[in-house]
């Protein structure tokens, strides 16, 4: 029996998030009224001429060399033409040949080996409006236009069919959507279509070097989407082979309900885009000296750090991943650390109370890590007395309850809340006796060899100090008394 | 014939009217131009407004206070109808002032009205226009030429002393030219094309129309300079053009080149004869005046054409019926809305460039055409660039050909010496230089190397002095207002 493998190519867009669109001054702002958002340019009045906003092509350029492209220095822009009301001009400004970056690399691991995925260009284009064909979900005899995202800046990339699983694009749109966000030139929420995926899929057989006949599928709006829908599409492509049947060269949309891929109606294969050299715009020309200090502003990315804090914090991977899985939270952790004299002692625990205390909150709240209101500073403060063993988990628990309602350091609350720890030996001693006595078969057990036993003893001195008691003490003192018996 | 700098320095001091001249101006228009038809519409209340505010207020000494202007309807004016000639934008009202606009409205301007085109600046006859025909003040029988015709017609008939037109391809030099007045091209990114309704845009520019090349550089003067809203508006300082501009000694040892090219086209007679003539006279006053070569003087037309319709098809695809102008009513569905809606209101020669500019630009055409005649244009532009280490300027007559009667065809040479500046962003400017046996002015065109437009003003300056055309003469049917007879 032949062996078939799939080969997958992307094509992504990715809003970017400059303050005004791309080529007009008008704001790019999400979710406001319909049409608010546009002027005589991007809503194509006679006489209106682009003009490039210079921050867009910094995003690019910043986001080509983080991604290895090369960079073009010299380059055009073209008009694809269409008609569509979604695009005001009826062609939309974007790049042909030669893109302002082209053949870049990124590195991925999927399946805990290393790939390399090579990508064919990375250029500038305008975003179009939106028609909407219903409203609350009744549909409508005409259409409503909604020109607020036409013109806003894109980043078109596109990739080498060098994927062979889902899991393989997963990771990569994962890598990307981190890459962009850490160089902060888009939001990349798939959910306000900032990020928006296209996927070739072809599949034949391994020992044919051919590849089989591709078919592009749109408009995916999430991961786990665009998972399902290849998946299925795998699948589809290659019942067909099996049974020898022809795969149609198409384009098709992932229908979320019924996840299943279903042929577009019109092809859009056979539009001729009649792309020509965009007259009103002058070439493009960078200067090294612009691309150098762009060099400058790019950040460490996501996949260094990672590295750095297993090595230099001996995280463990999950708790890296975790981290770095946005640069806001990666910052505050390194903030924290920057707080305290020696960071590698706290480094583990803190990473512990961000990925679970700490984010439990901000989810439940909604609330991004950078308006946390407990600032790195004060978390730092509070892992570092768990450390030192100066308070007990729970009660750690219960100041972190109250840092978050009162936005204050730990200790202001453990002064005003008293909750201070039990360190005085007799009144310790004193519990402890009562301990020994009230858990004599743990006391036993303990005696006979079972160490374990002795954490029932400590439990219930603990549960009668209302965790007050502290802990290093509590050991100390029945320890001594165990043996005595 | 009015100087603009001496009727606005009397304005400004108060010894004459601005509502006075608008008043004249307004009753001239009103006589002559039933016949003329160079006006689509008159701004008659608002142009009273502004000049009695004028006469009234500080505005006063602004360059062009109180002084009427026409403009094409192809450059937009806020709140005022812009149909540039075509019945899709019947109803359009301009959102915004265009540049040029703004910068006039500054300096203290009257838009006295907006005149007759082309439509959407496309032909040569101003015939296209879906409202009117035009006719040439010298004899209503004959084209005023085009695109820029209403303007042309408007400034020839002393109807108003400055207009603005577009020149795409000849579109001012050439109605100028046949109207016997001045008509100048800037360099290509002298004057901000933000506001001119595209025709195609690697070679349009705003052209400026008066009597005299004094108003003309003076008006240029105003309009010219950098513009954040026109990425290739080059970024130079402003310049005024009048300065100098009388240099008696100009001419003295110019180098002027004349094609070899134009031994290769038919010329009228007439225009033949004036040609010699103004050659003559160059050398008497001391020009060195010799042949040179372009040799691709012959692709001229093929690639105007091939990548002005390109252009043409792009830029026109926005008129679509879909957010404003003509929109086809009882349409099926999206593709028949936009197919009725362009079918319904566009005209015959709109039609016919997006068809060919389409057909050049589809993918197996690309390289065939489009991308050849991009190659061709580069070989031109340095062919002209060699020719300008040679010599000073070139000079030819500015058509080849005298204006047609209407419905009559003019060749597709008569503007190829003008067309070549459009092509190499080349500045031009046409000067009335005499008449035809038929009593029709004709044209001499002077085009010089890029941004040399300082240069070029005072060349002209020279030439309309030792110039056979009498600018104080009018057509006699026409009671033209504006010139010396009034004492204004």
């Amino acid at each position: 029996m032949t062996i078939l493998e799939a080969t997958l190519g992307l094509e992504i867009h990715i809003q970017i998030n400059t303050k005004s669109k791309i080529f007009c001054k008008c704001s790019t702002k999400f979710g406001e009224k319909p049409n608010s958002n546009t002027c005589v340019i991007c809503t194509s009045q006679p006489g209106t001429i682009p003009l490039l906003n210079k921050k867009a092509v910094e995003a690019i350029v910043k986001t080509g060399l983080a991604l290895n492209f090369t960079i073009n220095k010299q380059c055009i822009f073209a008009r694809k033409q269409y008609f569509y009301p979604d695009i005001p001009k009826n062609y939309q400004i974007t790049q042909l040949d030669p893109p302002i970056c082209s053949n870049g690399k990124l590195i991925i691991i999927s399946n805990k080996q290393k790939k390399i995925i090579n990508m064919k260009r990375l250029h500038l284009e305008e975003d179009a409006g939106k028609l909407i064909h219903e409203v609350n979900n009744k549909k409508l005899n005409y259409s409503l236009l909604d020109l607020n995202r036409a013109s806003i800046g894109l980043m078109e990339l596109v990739t080498e069919p060098d994927f062979n699983s889902s899991e393989e694009v997963i990771e990569f749109l994962k890598e990307i959507k981190s890459i962009v966000e850490y160089l902060n030139v888009s939001e990349c929420s798939m959910e306000e279509g900032k990020m928006r995926c296209d996927i070739n899929v072809s599949v034949h057989p391994v020992e044919d070097k051919k590849l089989g006949t591709r078919v592009e599928i749109k408009n995916i709006n999430s991961l786990s989407n665009i998972k399902d829908a290849i998946e299925y599409e795998i699948k589809r492509q290659k019942t067909i082979i099996v049974s020898n049947g022809k795969v149609i060269q198409e384009t098709m949309l992932w229908d979320a309900k019924e996840c299943v891929t279903k042929s577009m109606r019109f092809k859009e294969d056979t539009l001729d885009y009649r792309y020509f050299p965009e007259p009103d715009l002058v070439p493009l020309n960078l200067s090294n000296s612009f691309i150098r200090n762009l060099v400058k502003e790019i950040p460490e990315l996501p996949k260094r750090i990672k590295l750095r804090f297993i090595k230099n914090y001996n995280l463990s991977e999950h708790l890296a991943t975790y981290l770095i899985s946005k640069k806001t939270i990666a910052d505050y952790y390194e903030k924290a650390l920057k707080t305290v004299k020696n960071p590698k002692i706290i480094a583990k625990t803190l990473a512990n109370w961000i990925s679970t205390e700490l984010s439990a909150k901000l989810n439940s709240f909604k609330i991004s890590i950078e308006d946390s209101p407990i600032t790195c500073k004060n978390l730092a403060k509070l892992v570092s007395l768990i450390v030192s063993g100066s308070i007990t988990r729970i009660i750690a628990k219960e100041i972190f309850e109250e840092m978050w309602k009162r936005s204050q350091p730990p200790e202001i609350i453990i002064k005003r809340k008293k909750i201070q720890q039990i360190s005085d030996e007799l009144t310790i001693i004193k519990m402890c006796e009562e301990a020994i006595i009230k858990n004599h078969n743990a006391v036993k057990e303990f005696i006979s060899g079972k160490n374990k036993a002795m954490d029932a003893i400590i439990g219930f001195v603990m549960k009668k100090s209302k965790g007050l008691a502290n802990p290093l003490v509590v050991n100390k003192i029945l320890l001594n008394r165990l043996k005595k018996l | 014939m009015i100087n603009i700098k001496n009727l606005n320095k009397k304005i400004c001091l108060g010894e004459i009217k601005s509502v006075d001249i608008i008043k004249k101006c307004l009753n001239c228009i009103k006589e002559n131009d039933i016949k003329i038809k160079a006006f689509l519409r008159l701004n008659e209340k608002d142009s009273f407004i502004k000049a009695s505010q004028i006469d009234k207020s500080n505005m006063k000494n602004k360059q062009l206070s109180g002084i009427p202007i026409a403009i094409k309807d192809n450059i937009m004016i806020k709140d005022h109808n812009m149909t540039a000639a075509s019945k899709y934008l019947e109803h359009y009202i301009s959102p915004y002032d265009a540049t040029v606009i703004k910068k006039l409205k500054m300096a203290g301007a009257i838009f006295i009205g907006e005149t007759n085109m082309d439509e959407f600046a496309m032909g040569g006859s101003t015939e296209t226009s879906a409202y009117q025909k035009t006719t040439n003040p010298w004899n209503i029988e004959y084209i005023p030429g085009g695109s820029s015709g209403g303007s042309a017609a408007a400034v020839g008939s002393g109807m108003v002393p400055l207009a603005l037109g577009s020149d795409t391809g000849g579109s001012v030099r050439q109605p100028a030219s046949f109207c016997g007045v001045v008509g100048y091209k800037p360099s290509y990114g002298l004057i901000s094309r933000y506001g001119v309704c595209a025709l195609a845009s690697s070679f349009d520019q705003i052209g400026v129309f008066s009597k005299t090349v004094m108003n003309v550089a003076l008006l240029t003067s105003i309009i010219a300079g950098k513009d954040y809203n026109d990425p290739v508006c080059e970024p130079k300082g402003w310049i005024d053009y009048t300065y100098n501009l009388n240099n008696p000694y100009i001419l003295k040892n110019l180098k002027i080149g004349i094609p070899k090219q134009l031994l290769d086209y038919k010329i009228d007679n007439d225009i033949v004869k004036v040609f010699n003539d103004a050659i003559k006279k160059l050398k008497l006053e001391g020009a060195e005046v010799f042949e040179i070569d372009i040799p691709s003087c012959k692709y001229i037309n093929a690639l105007y054409k091939i990548i002005m319709c390109a252009e043409v098809s792009a830029n026109i695809a926005t008129f679509d019926g879909i957010r404003y102008g003509y929109r086809s009513l009882n349409c099926k569905n999206l593709n028949d809305e936009y197919a009725k809606s362009r079918a319904e209101s566009l005209g015959y020669e709109v039609k016919k460039r997006i068809l060919f500019g389409t057909y050049v630009l589809k993918s197996q055409n690309y390289y065939k055409y489009y991308h050849k005649a991009q190659k061709v244009r580069t070989l031109l532009i340095k062919q002209i660039k060699d020719v300008y280490k040679k010599c000073d300027f070139i000079f030819s007559p500015s058509t080849l050909q005298m204006p047609v009667k209407f419905g009559e065809i003019l060749s597709d040479e008569c503007d190829i010496f003008l067309i070549m500046a459009n092509l190499a962003g080349l500045p031009g400017i046409t000067i009335p230089y005499s008449f035809s046996n038929f009593g029709m002015p004709i044209g001499m065109h002077f085009m010089g190397p890029r941004f040399s437009d300082a240069k070029l003003f005072k060349i002209a300056y020279a030439f309309e002095k030792i110039s056979n055309f009498n600018i104080n003469i009018f057509p006699k049917y026409l009671s033209p207002v504006l010139h010396k007879k009034d004492k204004i």
